[in-house]
């Protein structure tokens, strides 16, 4: 167990600083001067040699990168060059709305995919699964922001279920007293029902349209592995015990068969937790993709480069938690096979 | 006489793909003595395993099992319902598969699921009971340190080992009888005689009728008193175990046995093989299955128009029940 940890601590550290390399050559091979950006086209040789050396642009480039990341990990992002804010203030402002979406994204995915899995597969809905993989195919080949378009059109302009692309609360609400910044979490612990109903209805769409292709795939990656895993003799010797149906189906093809899915779900989860631009511009919802949208188009490195590291760091952390409990379940990963011994 | 500890009347099962329908088992009868150990021999995909996983209400869809009863111990079982059952599996009539890399739940510990085989019949029993009788199965299957290796999982085992933790499984109960299916095939052969052995011990003690289902003549030869030769998932020749290795009167019996390599029979020769192809169990061909292939009826109308109905025949090492059009004629003049 011991060396299973370390080793993909040691690999995660590695993926991490990769992630710090990549993203400070970027940044620097971009065209374009930071320097003059921040003093503006008219300013002074002298102004912009003063800036250079204060964003420290005139050391050497290895120093430059310590100081980057050593910035970094400290939680010294620097100022956005945009609206002098601080950028740990910025970010912190707009984490937790997508960190509230991608959870709720996250959930449906998953709860969906299991749901319809299991349908297709223990229940041997063969319609049902023809629907499914029409469904599937759909979902993983049409762009996310197509699919929220789409959405909106139906739910909101013409059947006026859901809200439409208003953030996070509707017009009527105010956000509840900030507690974890979860407004839906927020607005239980402050009793406001009204208040909870209207977050988690702004959070359907945008769930939806975020988390329909990562459905699709883990749908079938899902089905594939319960249809094989059910085929498995071991499931037979189960069943030959005496054990019903479904008794034999959950404990023992239910866990083999999360265990691709496991890994399957963190990269996802990874991939929610960056904040999704487009899903994010669509719905006006205001986390860290509209922020990053933003920073772009206003050239903003500081936000930019911390959201590039922040993200691999964010991802990198979630797939180290995955292996590891990918280890906790797999005794095959965690001890060594000792059947020549 | 007693009542027989199982008795297959008329059973049939079909796989059912789309157009296709296989018919895997095909109207097959039998009987069984308590402590009598029956032999299932046939090639690769004659029904051998459909027979085992029909006769246990295993057969998943698309399969069914369309037809025939099943008596266990003079109780009629196949008209019970899954849940039903499910009291009867791995207590009255328990199975040990094939291939003991792929019979054991990799990520459950050894011991959880020999607890389980017990808890599903005992449910009252407590854990720490559960567990004593579950290191108490696996001393009985020669497993050393058993207690330790019980919190081991299958891929801490060796396949010999993986082998007796699913006899231990199956006999938790000390059922009536007990399904083998090809239970040494995936072993060397050292470990196949080891666990052989074992299961030789633990059917006498516990005088449990045994289906082993195998391609291994020689291991039918040691360890099983009659024998069925199932071709196209029908039984073509049953018989005691002497009878098919003096007097194979179906053709096919005969054929497969000069497929067993033996030194005595070197000199004359490469090993002959069986020519063509098992049918497709989809498009039967009319009459006696085997005559396609057949070096008797090959020629022969009757064999190809008319299929051929058990015939009893008396052979030198005793009576046989032969599903041939020439049994009689046969069953004094071959010999192996």
């Amino acid at each position: 167990m011991g060396g299973v940890v370390t080793r993909r601590i040691v690999g995660s550290l590695g993926a991490i600083f990769g992630a710090t390399v990549l993203a400070f050559v970027i940044l620097r091979a971009l065209p374009g001067n930071p320097a003059r950006l921040i003093v503006g086209p008219l300013a002074t040789p002298q102004a912009l040699a003063s800036v250079s050396h204060q964003i420290g642009l005139d050391k050497s480039i290895f120093e430059q990168y310590w100081l980057f990341i050593s910035h970094f990990f400290q939680g010294d992002w620097g100022y956005s060059y945009a609206d002098g804010e601080s950028v740990s203030a910025l970010i912190g402002e707009r984490l937790p709305a997508t960190i509230e979406l991608a959870i709720f994204s996250f959930a449906i995915t998953m709860l969906f995919a299991v749901a319809f899995a299991l349908l297709v597969t223990y229940r041997r809905r063969p319609i049902a699964d023809r629907i499914l993989r029409a469904v599937s195919y759909l979902g993983f080949g049409t762009p996310p922001f197509f699919v929220a378009l789409l959405l909106l059109i139906v739910f909101f302009r013409s059947f006026h279920v859901l809200p439409g692309p208003e953030g996070r609360l509707g017009l009527q609400s105010t956000p509840p007293p900030t507690v974890t910044h979860m407004y839906t979490l927020d607005a239980l612990i402050a009793g406001k029902l009204g208040t909870f109903w209207s977050a988690i209805e702004h959070l359907i769409l945008p769930g939806v349209a975020l988390g329909l292709s990562s459905f699709s795939f883990i749908v079938r990656l899902l089905r594939a592995n319960l249809l094989e895993i059910s085929r498995e003799p071991f499931i037979t010797v189960a069943r030959g015990k005496g054990l019903r149906r479904w008794t034999a189906f959950r404990r023992h093809a239910l866990p083999n068969a999360f265990l691709p899915t496991l890994t399957a779900g963190g990269l996802v989860l990874g991939e929610f937790l960056a904040g999704s631009v487009l899903i994010e511009r669509v719905f006006n919802w205001p986390g860290i993709g509209s922020l990053v949208f933003d920073a772009i188009v206003k050239q903003d490195y500081a936000v930019v480069q911390t959201f590039i590291l922040l993200s691999a760091v964010m991802f990198v952390l979630v797939n180290l938690i995955v292996d590891l409990l990918y280890a906790v379940i797999d005794p095959r990963v965690r001890i060594p096979s000792v059947a020549t011994a | 006489m007693s009542e027989p500890a199982l008795s297959v009347r008329n059973l049939s099962t079909v796989f059912e793909d789309g157009a296709r329908t296989v018919h895997a088992v095909r109207d097959v009868s039998f009987e069984m003595r308590a402590t009598e150990r029956l032999g299932v021999v046939g090639e690769s995909g004659s029904g051998k395993s459909a027979l085992a996983l029909s006769i246990l209400g295993l057969i998943e869809p698309p399969g069914r099992v369309t037809g025939g009863s099943i008596s266990l111990g003079g109780r009629e079982i196949s008209e019970l319902s899954d849940r039903q059952l499910g009291a009867v599996r791995g207590k009255d009539i328990a199975l040990v598969l094939q291939d003991p890399m792929s019979a054991l739940d990799p990520v459950k510990t050894i011991g959880s699921q020999v607890v389980e085989a017990i808890a599903a019949h005992e449910p009252e029993l407590r854990r720490a009971a559960a567990r004593r009788r579950a290191a108490e199965l696996l001393r009985e299957v020669d497993i050393p340190q058993a207690e330790r290796r019980l919190d081991d999982y299958p891929h801490q085992y060796s396949g010999g080992m993986r082998q007796r933790v699913a006899i231990a499984m199956a006999i938790a109960h000390n059922p009536s009888v007990l399904i083998a299916d090809e239970p040494t095939t995936a072993l060397d052969v050292t470990t196949q005689s080891q666990v052989l052995a074992l299961l030789d011990r633990l059917v006498e003690q516990h005088r449990t009728a045994v289906i082993l289902i195998t391609h291994n003549l020689g291991v039918v030869s040691d360890f099983c008193d009659s024998i069925a030769v199932m071709y196209a998932g029908r039984f073509v020749e049953t018989s005691g175990v002497d009878h098919i290795f003096l007097s194979p009167t179906h053709p096919y019996s005969e054929a497969l046995l000069k497929c067993v390599p033996n030194p005595e029979r070197l000199a004359q020769g490469p090993l002959p093989a069986i020519s063509g192809f098992p049918p497709d169990l989809a498009e039967l061909p009319s009459g006696c299955s085997f005559s396609p292939r057949c070096p008797v009826g090959r020629d022969v109308a009757k064999c190809h128009e008319q299929a051929p109905p058990p015939l009893r025949v008396e052979g030198a090492a005793g009576p046989a029940t032969v599903e041939c059009h020439f049994a009689k004629e046969r069953v004094g003049e071959v010999k192996v």
